[in-house]
């Protein structure tokens, strides 16, 4: 596709080529971030069933006593269920740590962070008519958005930020780092931090799994791929970078395939050096 | 099942230390802490009627610990024997229990970065034998017993001869730890080491009266939002794209 038939804004669609961009499939995720997603999801089903578990005193309990004790009696003890905790959690660090490390220039680097999470004028106006719509009180389309759309990114700056406090305070509170106070404050932090993310995570599982229109995100968190159609509708700025950036491959290809014809062999390439 | 109580007779202790250091030596009690102490309490009379007072401080394992429910992973509970325990596997040092025992029976062992107290040698007691304490007390102070031994020593001193317990109108928790001899010597100590009001750490606070309100309000408001979409998304019907 030469650039100046790639739209810079979203045009409608002949069902021809609705049809056709449905069959078509582009990359989306990683193999790695794909096993990642679902490592931590793993990671945050166990540590969640055990971590309310663990919270046991009166006025600091928050989930009913028939669940600790079921999940006591299926660890044996409370301190099993404190020693598969920490297991886990540390574990779930360590790979994140390797992530943040060989990740770093690709996904966490502040360059790449602000283009696909940071909040712009159309993520704004995205979070209006999205909850409108929800509503049913608008008719507005939605604005076109980048890799993710505005939703995805507050939960991932949602995420970004509890992450790394859920982990400082889980590591304080097992080796015991600092002192007393810090370790009462850490067991504070570590439950509003993880909570936090549960309420956004409420969001990300239902958009997930149950929303219908976001169905092909879903299946690219299986896959890696998603197709084209669903890009360019849910996308758009993200779709027109990948085509743009496919025309340039496309060109580079041209060019380089003319100028090795045009090249004949001369051997003498390398006489005019001193 | 028992029920383990200690008395001491103040008239008979002389503040040697001995049990300080029995305990220090059973527990391996680390320096600049210990899980029972004797402590002066001031002089009486002068001489030749001349007395010194002391008090002796370890964990009283009440009828009703404030220690228990302020521990919020459970690692403190009561035994049907009456012990108060610190199940060190569930520990995390937070601190909590400490501020919580109105007579500064707890502290963050440095050693092992949880918290310990007096247990009543409970590894002993099962054993058959008496807490380190008792056993080394050079002037047979300290007696430990079963309060539902009623032909017992402890049992005697108790409910028959009126054992004292360091409690104040405020603080009256049931602590198992008695004390007999002079009642002047009773009422100083009393005056020196009152029992001080349960507290707890501002990270406690935060967490009961604000933290869970804030994860419950967050959490509940987007389960609302979804379900509300989720309702909406059954009327509607479902639909692969909105155009």
């Amino acid at each position: 596709m030469p650039f100046e038939t790639i739209p810079a804004i979203p045009v409608p669609l002949t069902a021809a080529q609705a049809e056709i961009m449905s069959q078509r499939q582009i990359k989306k995720h990683h193999v790695a971030i794909v096993l990642l997603h679902w490592f931590n999801a793993i990671v945050w089903m166990l540590e969640l069933a055990t971590g309310s578990a663990l919270v046991v005193g009166p006025g600091y309990r928050f989930m009913p006593l028939w669940y600790i004790t079921m999940m006591q009696q299926a660890f044996g003890t409370s301190a099993n269920l404190l020693r598969f905790h920490i297991a886990v959690g540390l574990t779930w660090t360590v790979v994140f740590l390797a992530y943040a490390i060989f990740g770093w220039r690709h996904y966490l680097h502040a360059e790449v962070l602000r283009k696909e999470i940071g909040i712009d004028a159309d993520d704004i106006q995205w979070l209006r008519i999205r909850t409108l719509k929800l509503l049913n009180r608008t008719k507005e389309s939605l604005p076109p958005q980048g890799a993710y759309n505005a939703g995805q990114k507050l939960y991932a700056l949602l995420v970004y930020t509890m992450v790394p406090v859920i982990m400082l305070t889980g590591l304080i509170m097992t080796f015991h780092l600092i002192s007393t106070t810090l370790v009462a404050w850490a067991m504070v932090l570590h439950f509003v931090a993880a909570g936090m993310v549960v309420s956004g995570l409420l969001v990300h599982v239902y958009m997930g799994a149950v929303f219908p229109e976001e169905r092909p995100a879903f299946y690219s968190m299986i896959t890696g791929l998603v197709d084209e159609l669903y890009a360019y509708r849910h996308h758009f700025k993200w779709w027109h970078e990948v085509k743009v950036e496919e025309c340039k491959w496309a060109h580079e290809i041209e060019d380089a395939s003319l100028i090795s014809e045009q090249a004949t062999p001369v051997g003498k390439a390398g006489a005019t050096t001193p | 099942m028992a029920r383990y109580a200690m008395v001491i007779d103040k008239e008979r202790c002389v503040g040697c230390q001995s049990c300080t250091v029995a305990c220090k030596s059973e527990w391996d009690v680390p320096n600049g802490h210990a899980r029972t102490r004797v402590r002066p309490a001031g002089t009486r009379g002068t001489y030749p009627n001349f007395s010194s007072v002391f008090y002796v401080s370890q964990c009283n394992h009440c009828d009703h610990p404030t220690c228990v429910p302020a521990c919020p992973t459970g690692a403190t509970t009561q035994e049907a024997n009456g012990i108060v325990t610190v199940n060190k596997d569930l520990c995390i040092g937070c601190g909590s229990c400490v501020v919580a025992c109105p007579y500064g029976a707890r502290y963050v062992s440095p050693a092992t970065d949880k918290v310990d107290k007096c247990d009543f040698c409970a590894a002993r007691v099962e054993q058959g034998r008496e807490p380190a304490c008792v056993e080394t007390c050079p002037a047979k102070a300290k007696m430990f017993g079963n309060l539902e031994d009623t032909g017992g020593k402890v049992f005697d001193l108790v409910y028959r001869e009126g054992a004292h317990r360091f409690e104040t109108h405020d603080i009256a928790i049931g602590p198992n730890v008695y004390y007999t001899g002079r009642q002047d010597h009773i009422e100083m100590a009393a005056v020196s080491f009152t029992p001080h009001p349960p507290q707890v750490l501002a990270a406690g606070f935060v967490w009961t009266k604000l933290a869970k309100k804030m994860v419950f309000l967050a959490v509940g408001a987007t389960f609302l939002g979804q379900a509300v979409a989720f309702f909406r998304q059954l009327a509607v019907g479902e639909k692969q794209f909105e155009d």
